[in-house]
């Protein structure tokens, strides 16, 4: 039943169809090759039964008058009428031979299991008559008729060359046919099967599937299309509470972060300057969930729009990296090439992709170990790589951690955040037509995106 | 099983098993059953036309031979179309005309000519004489090689006016 388990719905019905056709058909010509076979052994034991009674009838007088010359005349003239039998015995009432006929094409086994018996025998190869021979109710001898069943087996041989013809021919047809009418339900099934893993794969729940109709695979459509239904109109209603909760939260924030600014520059005695200033970075670092929470609304709406400006690339590497700095000061940051590169992009957009990436070498990568920018320029396209000297992405999640809220297993619990950083740079790479990735190399993680030198259009 | 085929066939074994039934000058007694036992074969295939009034079936036997014994043996218990057999020997020659059957014997003072001059209608004779069915007995035993056989006058058969199975004349060497 595995087997079963694992083939196509599209082989499964191809294989019942054909498996059923064979099995009528071999039901069937199973029967009728029976019956033909019985048909014939009757129809043969009828006609040797009835030589046997002529036989029998004109060996009274030869045999009373002990006349086996006459006997073997009408032994003769019996086997000129009927060539195939191919072995006549006359025995007297003591059983001993008459007259004999054939002698030496008898099957001597058969004569001698048989003779004493009265009856219709069949044999792999003969068909035996034995007939006693009655005058007057009186039994005076008995005829021994042996016919040899060549046609049986001519007959045998071609019945199975028939059969087998018309089972091959059956099984073609059958899965001719079944090729055709499986596509009526298979297609619809696989059609589904498509759009799910599809589903699946990207994410997107506005796929559709179109089903006219009312069997079971129909209702399984309508099923799936109702569940994505739902699933959008959850998604529309997150996206929305997402929209609104963090537009509602941004406009407090900024004023607890103005108001910690102005705290800041008045307050110069320790400790309160300091818890303020730690105030005031946590406040940072909502402001940034929050930011990231705000794109990730306008990516789900639409309403994420790229400002395209010409910039220079190392020049933003250069600021990224500042930046960086800032918030991790011990740790090494070095752009090993200068690519002298001018692009047209979003430079916010590009920078908030490059910031992203080195704020997850500083977090995902040990404290001391350098992280690399390097950028290169082939033809049409610049690809911008960020190293850092870290544990490296788990095998099989490379797809997978620029999905939407997705947190790397195993190394992401002591890391806080929402999971959205690369789901966004992604999105915002695609938007210039680009690309982005994750490659391990031994000794750590290299994250790239490329996109067109000369913007996304 | 009736005893005289019984008899009758215990006699054929015998002459087929030990090769006699071979004619000598003294004829064996084994030929002679051989014979009697042809002789109430032969009632078997002749359609008798019998009277409700004759009760008996008689074979005349008329010449010396033993086989009147055989026969004898063979009538205790054998019937012909349900009547009883009855063995007449016949010395005289007015003595003839009463059987249905009637046997020459080869031993036979008589003129054969004279015998058939009183045989009668439903009446067969057999002989067992060289040419007799040629000179007018309806059968006559002969010995082909070792094995007995008989001749049957088609003509003479006719005049009995008794119809003769053909199952019997087929195995009969016909002579005219």
């Amino acid at each position: 039943m595995n087997f079963l388990t694992n083939i196509s719905i599209r082989n499964k019905l191809v294989l019942i169809q054909v498996l059923t056709s064979v099995l009528v058909l071999g039901l069937f010509a199973t029967i009728f090759i029976v019956r033909q076979i019985n048909d014939f052994k009757t129809r043969k034991a009828l006609d040797i039964g009835s030589i046997a009674g002529v036989i029998a009838q004109n060996s009274i007088s030869p045999l009373q008058f002990q006349d086996a010359d006459a006997e073997m005349k009408m032994l003769n003239d019996v086997e000129t009428v009927s060539p195939d039998i191919n072995f006549i015995s006359v025995m007297d009432r003591d059983r001993n031979d008459f007259a004999v006929l054939g002698k030496e094409k008898a099957d001597s086994d058969d004569y001698s299991t048989y003779r004493n018996s009265v009856g219709t025998f069949f044999t792999d190869n003969d068909l035996i008559v034995v007939r006693s021979i009655d005058n007057g109710g009186e039994t005076i001898g008995k005829v021994y008729l042996e016919v040899r069943l060549t046609e049986l087996t001519r007959m045998k041989v071609h019945m199975l060359r028939l059969a087998t013809a018309l089972a091959l021919l059956a099984v073609l047809a059958a899965f001719l046919i079944s090729i055709g009418m499986q596509s009526y339900i298979s297609s619809r099934l696989l059609a589904l099967v498509r759009v799910m893993r599809r589903v699946g794969d990207t994410g997107d729940y506005r796929a559709s599937i179109r089903d006219e109709g009312s069997d079971e695979i129909s209702v399984l459509v309508k099923g799936f299309q109702r569940l994505l239904e739902q699933i959008r109109e959850n998604e529309r209603r997150k996206d929305e509470f997402i929209g609104v909760a963090s537009h509602e939260l941004k406009t407090p924030l900024t004023n607890v972060k103005g108001y910690l600014e102005i705290l800041n520059t008045l307050e110069d005695r320790e400790p309160q300057r300091e818890i303020v200033e730690r105030a005031f970075a946590n406040a940072g670092k909502l402001e940034k969930l929050i930011a990231d929470l705000l794109d990730v609304s306008k990516i789900q709406t639409g309403q994420l729009e790229l400002n395209l400006t010409d910039f220079d690339m190392d020049e933003l590497i250069r600021d990224s990296i500042a930046s960086t700095r800032m918030l991790a000061k011990d740790r090494s940051i070095t752009q090993m090439v200068r690519v002298e590169c001018t692009v047209r992009a979003d430079r916010q957009r590009i920078e908030q992709v490059l910031l992203n990436l080195l704020s997850n070498a500083v977090k995902y990568s040990p404290e001391g170990n350098p992280i690399e920018v390097n950028a290169v320029v082939s033809g049409d396209e610049i690809t911008v790589e960020v190293a850092d000297y870290g544990p490296g992405v788990p095998g099989g999640e490379e797809t997978a951690i620029f999905g939407r809220f997705y947190r790397a297993r195993g190394i992401s619990q002591h890391i806080s955040g929402f999971g959205l950083g690369l789901y966004i740079c992604r999105d915002i790479v695609n938007r210039h037509r680009g690309r982005i990735w994750v490659r391990n190399r031994p000794d750590g993680a290299s994250f790239f995106f490329r996109m067109p030198v000369k913007g996304p259009t | 099983m009736k005893q005289p085929v019984k008899y009758a066939f215990a006699a054929i074994s015998l002459v087929l098993l030990t090769g006699f039934g071979r004619a000598g000058p003294q004829e064996p007694e084994i030929e002679t059953n051989l014979k009697a036992a042809f002789l109430y074969n032969f009632t078997k295939y002749i359609d008798w036309q019998l009277s409700p009034d004759e009760t008996t079936f008689v074979i005349g036997v008329v010449g010396p031979s033993d086989i009147d014994g055989a026969l004898k043996e063979i009538a205790r218990t054998g019937t012909v179309n349900n009547r009883r057999i009855v063995i007449r020997r016949l010395d005289r020659l007015d003595q003839l005309g009463s059987c249905q059957l009637l046997f020459i014997s080869r031993r036979c003072r008589f003129r054969l000519a004279d015998i058939l001059a009183k045989v009668g209608k439903g009446e067969i004779t057999v002989a067992e004489a060289k040419n007799a069915a040629r000179n007018g007995t309806g059968f006559n035993f002969i010995l082909v090689g070792d094995k007995l056989k008989f001749e049957a006058n088609t003509k003479a058969l006719n005049s009995s006016g008794l119809r003769i199975s053909s199952q019997l004349l087929k195995l009969a060497i016909i002579v005219k």
